[in-house]
Protein backbone atom coordinates (compact mmCIF):
# COMPACT_ATOMS: atom_id res chain seq x y z
CA UNK A 1 0.00 0.00 0.00
CA UNK A 2 1.59 3.32 -1.21
CA UNK A 3 2.54 5.84 1.90
CA UNK A 4 2.10 9.02 1.35
CA UNK A 5 5.33 10.85 3.91
CA UNK A 6 3.89 14.56 3.11
CA UNK A 7 0.71 14.30 4.84
CA UNK A 8 -0.07 13.88 8.62
CA UNK A 9 -1.54 11.35 10.67
CA UNK A 10 -3.73 9.78 8.41
CA UNK A 11 -7.41 8.24 9.87
CA UNK A 12 -7.53 4.45 8.50
CA UNK A 13 -11.39 3.51 8.34
CA UNK A 14 -11.59 -0.17 10.35
CA UNK A 15 -12.99 -2.51 7.53
CA UNK A 16 -14.65 -5.58 9.27
CA UNK A 17 -14.19 -9.28 6.99
CA UNK A 18 -17.88 -9.72 6.85
CA UNK A 19 -18.64 -7.10 5.05
CA UNK A 20 -15.71 -6.59 2.76
CA UNK A 21 -15.24 -9.83 1.55
CA UNK A 22 -16.62 -9.88 -2.05
CA UNK A 23 -13.46 -9.19 -3.80
CA UNK A 24 -13.68 -5.22 -3.47
CA UNK A 25 -10.37 -3.52 -4.72
CA UNK A 26 -8.81 -1.77 -1.43
CA UNK A 27 -7.02 0.47 -2.81
CA UNK A 28 -8.56 3.64 -1.04
CA UNK A 29 -8.27 2.79 2.39
CA UNK A 30 -6.01 5.66 3.08
CA UNK A 31 -9.01 8.54 3.35
CA UNK A 32 -7.39 11.76 4.65
CA UNK A 33 -9.64 13.38 7.22
CA UNK A 34 -8.08 16.59 7.88
CA UNK A 35 -6.15 19.22 5.79
CA UNK A 36 -2.98 18.37 3.92
CA UNK A 37 -0.77 19.53 1.38
CA UNK A 38 0.31 16.92 -1.09
CA UNK A 39 0.54 15.95 -4.88
CA UNK A 40 1.81 12.48 -4.56
CA UNK A 41 -0.93 9.58 -4.87
CA UNK A 42 -3.88 12.16 -4.87
CA UNK A 43 -6.91 10.48 -6.39
CA UNK A 44 -9.82 12.85 -8.05
CA UNK A 45 -13.00 11.86 -7.96
CA UNK A 46 -12.22 8.72 -10.82
CA UNK A 47 -10.83 5.93 -10.59
CA UNK A 48 -8.31 6.71 -13.20
CA UNK A 49 -7.73 10.28 -12.14
CA UNK A 50 -4.48 9.17 -9.69
CA UNK A 51 -2.37 12.61 -8.90
CA UNK A 52 1.47 11.76 -8.79
CA UNK A 53 3.68 14.79 -10.21
CA UNK A 54 4.00 18.04 -9.05
CA UNK A 55 3.02 18.95 -12.59
CA UNK A 56 -0.12 17.02 -12.45
CA UNK A 57 -0.98 18.94 -9.67
CA UNK A 58 -0.62 21.53 -11.35
CA UNK A 59 -2.87 20.65 -13.84
CA UNK A 60 -5.32 19.45 -11.76
CA UNK A 61 -5.71 22.80 -9.55
CA UNK A 62 -6.07 24.87 -13.52
CA UNK A 63 -9.07 22.07 -14.20
CA UNK A 64 -10.91 22.92 -11.29
CA UNK A 65 -10.52 26.51 -10.89
CA UNK A 66 -11.74 26.67 -14.31
CA UNK A 67 -14.50 24.09 -13.14
CA UNK A 68 -15.49 26.36 -10.05
CA UNK A 69 -15.89 29.48 -12.79
CA UNK A 70 -17.68 27.71 -14.73
CA UNK A 71 -20.08 27.07 -11.89
CA UNK A 72 -20.46 30.53 -10.89
CA UNK A 73 -21.54 31.63 -14.79
CA UNK A 74 -23.63 28.89 -15.07
CA UNK A 75 -25.98 30.10 -11.71
CA UNK A 76 -25.45 33.52 -12.89
CA UNK A 77 -26.96 32.01 -16.52
CA UNK A 78 -29.44 30.48 -15.12
CA UNK A 79 -30.77 33.46 -12.92
CA UNK A 80 -30.54 35.74 -16.07
CA UNK A 81 -32.07 32.96 -18.31
CA UNK A 82 -35.32 32.69 -15.77
CA UNK A 83 -35.86 35.98 -15.95
CA UNK A 84 -35.87 36.61 -19.24
CA UNK A 85 -38.49 33.91 -19.81
CA UNK A 86 -40.79 34.93 -17.30
CA UNK A 87 -43.43 37.19 -19.22
CA UNK A 88 -46.21 35.47 -18.41
CA UNK A 89 -48.17 36.99 -15.89
CA UNK A 90 -51.13 36.07 -14.32
CA UNK A 91 -53.56 38.06 -12.41
CA UNK A 92 -56.82 36.81 -10.60
CA UNK A 93 -59.31 39.01 -8.81
CA UNK A 94 -61.17 37.80 -5.94
CA UNK A 95 -63.39 39.30 -3.66
CA UNK A 96 -62.34 39.47 0.04
CA UNK A 97 -64.96 40.87 3.28
CA UNK A 98 -62.69 43.49 4.56
CA UNK A 99 -63.39 45.94 7.72
CA UNK A 100 -66.83 48.01 8.21
CA UNK A 101 -68.70 45.49 5.95
CA UNK A 102 -67.01 46.47 2.73
CA UNK A 103 -65.72 44.22 -0.25
CA UNK A 104 -62.77 44.84 -1.36
CA UNK A 105 -60.98 43.37 -4.26
CA UNK A 106 -57.83 41.05 -2.86
CA UNK A 107 -55.44 40.75 -6.31
CA UNK A 108 -53.34 37.57 -6.56
CA UNK A 109 -50.66 37.93 -9.14
CA UNK A 110 -48.82 34.57 -10.35
CA UNK A 111 -45.59 34.54 -12.61
CA UNK A 112 -44.52 31.50 -14.18
CA UNK A 113 -43.62 28.90 -17.04
CA UNK A 114 -45.42 26.22 -18.85
CA UNK A 115 -44.23 23.29 -18.10
CA UNK A 116 -43.07 22.03 -21.34
CA UNK A 117 -42.17 24.88 -22.37
CA UNK A 118 -38.55 25.75 -24.17
CA UNK A 119 -37.52 27.53 -21.07
CA UNK A 120 -38.26 25.17 -18.62
CA UNK A 121 -36.62 21.89 -19.97
CA UNK A 122 -33.88 24.23 -20.96
CA UNK A 123 -33.77 25.38 -17.35
CA UNK A 124 -34.16 21.62 -16.08
CA UNK A 125 -31.22 20.67 -18.37
CA UNK A 126 -29.09 23.34 -16.78
CA UNK A 127 -30.31 22.53 -13.30
CA UNK A 128 -28.88 19.12 -13.52
CA UNK A 129 -25.84 20.19 -14.64
CA UNK A 130 -25.61 22.74 -11.89
CA UNK A 131 -26.71 19.87 -9.26
CA UNK A 132 -23.82 17.98 -10.80
CA UNK A 133 -20.89 20.23 -10.71
CA UNK A 134 -21.90 21.08 -7.79
CA UNK A 135 -21.76 18.15 -6.19
CA UNK A 136 -18.05 17.49 -7.88
CA UNK A 137 -16.59 20.53 -6.14
CA UNK A 138 -18.08 19.25 -2.95
CA UNK A 139 -16.44 15.58 -3.56
CA UNK A 140 -13.11 17.76 -4.86
CA UNK A 141 -13.27 19.71 -1.55
CA UNK A 142 -13.76 16.45 0.24
CA UNK A 143 -10.31 15.04 -0.96
CA UNK A 144 -8.88 17.58 1.92
CA UNK A 145 -6.06 18.26 -0.50
CA UNK A 146 -4.98 21.82 0.00
CA UNK A 147 -3.94 23.00 -3.21
CA UNK A 148 -7.45 21.32 -4.93
CA UNK A 149 -9.44 23.32 -2.21
CA UNK A 150 -7.54 26.37 -2.79
CA UNK A 151 -8.53 25.86 -6.63
CA UNK A 152 -12.49 25.73 -5.49
CA UNK A 153 -12.09 28.76 -3.39
CA UNK A 154 -10.58 30.59 -6.06
CA UNK A 155 -12.36 29.79 -9.37
CA UNK A 156 -15.69 30.49 -6.88
CA UNK A 157 -14.63 33.71 -6.01
CA UNK A 158 -13.37 34.95 -9.59
CA UNK A 159 -16.16 33.27 -11.52
CA UNK A 160 -18.31 35.30 -8.81
CA UNK A 161 -15.79 38.81 -9.72
CA UNK A 162 -15.73 38.26 -13.74
CA UNK A 163 -19.81 36.92 -14.14
CA UNK A 164 -21.49 39.20 -11.60
CA UNK A 165 -20.31 42.32 -12.63
CA UNK A 166 -23.38 43.47 -14.74
CA UNK A 167 -25.84 40.92 -12.51
CA UNK A 168 -25.21 42.95 -9.38
CA UNK A 169 -28.72 43.83 -8.20
CA UNK A 170 -30.79 40.71 -8.06
CA UNK A 171 -29.53 38.56 -5.07
CA UNK A 172 -30.20 35.42 -4.34
CA UNK A 173 -30.99 34.28 -1.21
CA UNK A 174 -32.26 31.23 -0.78
CA UNK A 175 -29.35 29.63 -2.34
CA UNK A 176 -27.12 27.47 0.14
CA UNK A 177 -24.39 24.85 -1.23
CA UNK A 178 -25.52 25.47 -4.89
CA UNK B 1 -20.32 4.83 7.62
CA UNK B 2 -22.89 6.27 10.49
CA UNK B 3 -23.37 8.72 12.37
CA UNK B 4 -22.37 8.00 15.95
CA UNK B 5 -22.32 9.43 19.42
CA UNK B 6 -18.66 10.34 20.35
CA UNK B 7 -16.48 12.17 22.56
CA UNK B 8 -13.73 11.87 19.88
CA UNK B 9 -13.22 13.44 16.95
CA UNK B 10 -10.58 15.37 14.66
CA UNK B 11 -12.23 18.15 12.62
CA UNK B 12 -10.69 19.63 9.15
CA UNK B 13 -7.09 20.57 10.92
CA UNK B 14 -4.96 17.78 12.30
CA UNK B 15 -4.22 20.32 15.53
CA UNK B 16 -8.43 20.10 16.17
CA UNK B 17 -8.31 17.13 17.87
CA UNK B 18 -10.63 16.45 20.36
CA UNK B 19 -11.02 14.10 23.27
CA UNK B 20 -13.00 15.16 26.01
CA UNK B 21 -16.46 15.87 26.56
CA UNK B 22 -15.49 19.45 27.38
CA UNK B 23 -13.31 19.64 24.76
CA UNK B 24 -16.41 18.84 22.11
CA UNK B 25 -18.99 20.87 23.80
CA UNK B 26 -16.12 23.98 23.09
CA UNK B 27 -15.88 22.04 19.33
CA UNK B 28 -19.35 21.69 19.39
CA UNK B 29 -19.94 25.89 20.01
CA UNK B 30 -17.54 27.09 17.77
CA UNK B 31 -19.21 25.24 14.66
CA UNK B 32 -22.19 26.77 15.97
CA UNK B 33 -20.95 29.86 15.42
CA UNK B 34 -19.58 29.21 12.33
CA UNK B 35 -22.79 28.51 11.00
CA UNK B 36 -24.51 31.34 12.28
CA UNK B 37 -21.48 33.38 10.75
CA UNK B 38 -22.73 31.80 7.52
CA UNK B 39 -26.04 32.53 7.60
CA UNK B 40 -25.52 36.07 8.40
CA UNK B 41 -23.05 36.46 5.43
CA UNK B 42 -25.36 35.75 3.01
CA UNK B 43 -27.96 38.33 4.34
CA UNK B 44 -24.59 40.60 4.72
CA UNK B 45 -23.82 40.08 1.15
CA UNK B 46 -26.87 40.79 -0.15
CA UNK B 47 -27.65 43.73 2.12
CA UNK B 48 -24.41 45.11 1.11
CA UNK B 49 -24.81 44.93 -2.55
CA UNK B 50 -28.17 46.44 -2.33
CA UNK B 51 -26.88 49.50 -0.61
CA UNK B 52 -23.76 49.59 -2.61
CA UNK B 53 -26.24 49.67 -5.74
CA UNK B 54 -28.64 52.20 -4.04
CA UNK B 55 -25.89 54.49 -2.97
CA UNK B 56 -24.22 54.50 -6.47
CA UNK B 57 -27.79 55.49 -7.97
CA UNK B 58 -28.43 52.37 -9.85
CA UNK B 59 -32.00 51.18 -10.18
CA UNK B 60 -32.85 48.24 -8.34
CA UNK B 61 -35.32 45.86 -7.72
CA UNK B 62 -36.43 44.93 -4.33
CA UNK B 63 -34.43 43.24 -1.88
CA UNK B 64 -36.68 39.73 -2.10
CA UNK B 65 -36.84 38.73 -5.30
CA UNK B 66 -39.89 39.63 -6.83
CA UNK B 67 -39.13 39.43 -10.32
CA UNK B 68 -42.54 41.01 -11.92
CA UNK B 69 -40.83 43.63 -13.56
CA UNK B 70 -38.11 43.48 -16.03
CA UNK B 71 -34.90 43.82 -14.91
CA UNK B 72 -34.31 47.48 -14.36
CA UNK B 73 -30.87 47.33 -13.16
CA UNK B 74 -28.78 44.23 -14.79
CA UNK B 75 -28.00 46.19 -18.00
CA UNK B 76 -27.35 49.93 -17.46
CA UNK B 77 -23.59 50.19 -16.50
CA UNK B 78 -22.44 52.79 -13.62
CA UNK B 79 -21.45 55.94 -14.96
CA UNK B 80 -17.58 56.16 -15.55
CA UNK B 81 -16.55 58.53 -12.63
CA UNK B 82 -18.52 55.73 -10.15
CA UNK B 83 -16.18 52.91 -12.11
CA UNK B 84 -13.92 52.56 -9.92
CA UNK B 85 -16.19 52.82 -6.94
CA UNK B 86 -17.92 49.86 -8.65
CA UNK B 87 -14.98 47.94 -9.52
CA UNK B 88 -13.57 48.07 -5.62
CA UNK B 89 -16.89 47.37 -4.18
CA UNK B 90 -17.47 44.04 -6.62
CA UNK B 91 -14.10 43.24 -5.76
CA UNK B 92 -15.08 42.87 -1.99
CA UNK B 93 -18.59 41.63 -2.54
CA UNK B 94 -16.09 38.73 -4.49
CA UNK B 95 -13.82 38.39 -0.98
CA UNK B 96 -16.58 37.94 0.76
CA UNK B 97 -18.23 35.24 -1.30
CA UNK B 98 -15.58 33.29 -1.15
CA UNK B 99 -15.34 33.22 2.31
CA UNK B 100 -19.29 32.12 2.04
CA UNK B 101 -17.90 29.02 0.39
CA UNK B 102 -15.09 28.15 2.04
CA UNK B 103 -17.59 28.41 5.57
CA UNK B 104 -19.70 26.34 3.84
CA UNK B 105 -17.73 23.78 2.65
CA UNK B 106 -15.94 24.05 6.25
CA UNK B 107 -19.25 23.25 7.26
CA UNK B 108 -19.88 20.44 4.91
CA UNK B 109 -16.38 18.91 5.92
CA UNK B 110 -17.47 19.31 9.90
CA UNK B 111 -20.72 17.16 9.26
CA UNK B 112 -18.90 14.76 7.08
CA UNK B 113 -16.72 13.56 10.46
CA UNK B 114 -20.27 11.36 11.04
CA UNK B 115 -20.17 12.85 14.42
CA UNK B 116 -24.01 13.63 15.93
CA UNK B 117 -23.06 15.93 18.22
CA UNK B 118 -21.11 18.47 15.29
CA UNK B 119 -24.17 17.46 13.43
CA UNK B 120 -26.51 19.18 15.70
CA UNK B 121 -24.18 22.13 16.28
CA UNK B 122 -24.46 22.80 12.61
CA UNK B 123 -28.24 21.93 12.37
CA UNK B 124 -28.70 24.74 15.42
CA UNK B 125 -26.23 26.91 14.37
CA UNK B 126 -27.60 27.48 10.82
CA UNK B 127 -31.02 27.61 12.44
CA UNK B 128 -30.27 29.93 14.87
CA UNK B 129 -28.24 32.16 11.97
CA UNK B 130 -31.19 32.01 10.17
CA UNK B 131 -33.46 33.23 12.79
CA UNK B 132 -31.16 36.07 13.88
CA UNK B 133 -30.50 37.70 10.17
CA UNK B 134 -33.41 37.04 7.97
CA UNK B 135 -35.38 39.40 9.10
CA UNK B 136 -32.42 42.44 8.66
CA UNK B 137 -32.78 41.68 5.05
CA UNK B 138 -36.16 43.44 4.91
CA UNK B 139 -35.06 46.10 7.32
CA UNK B 140 -33.76 48.20 4.34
Amino acid sequence: MAYNSTTGPHHHHPTTPASHSHGMGMDNMMMHMTFYFGFKNVELLFSGLVINTAGEMAGAFVAVFLLAMFYEGLKIARESLLRKSQVSIRYNSMPVPGPNGTILMETHKTVGQQMLSFPHLLQTVLHIVQVVISYFLMLIFMTYNGYLCIAVAAGAGTGYFLFSWKKAVVVDITEHCH
Amino acid sequence: MHFIFSDEVVLLFDFWSVHSPAGMALSVLVVLLLAVLYESIKVGKAKLLYQAAVSMSIPTIQLTEETDQDSLGSDSAPVSRTHLRWFFCHFGQSLIHVVQVVIGYFMMLAVMSYNTWIFFGVIIGSAVGYYLAYPLLSMV
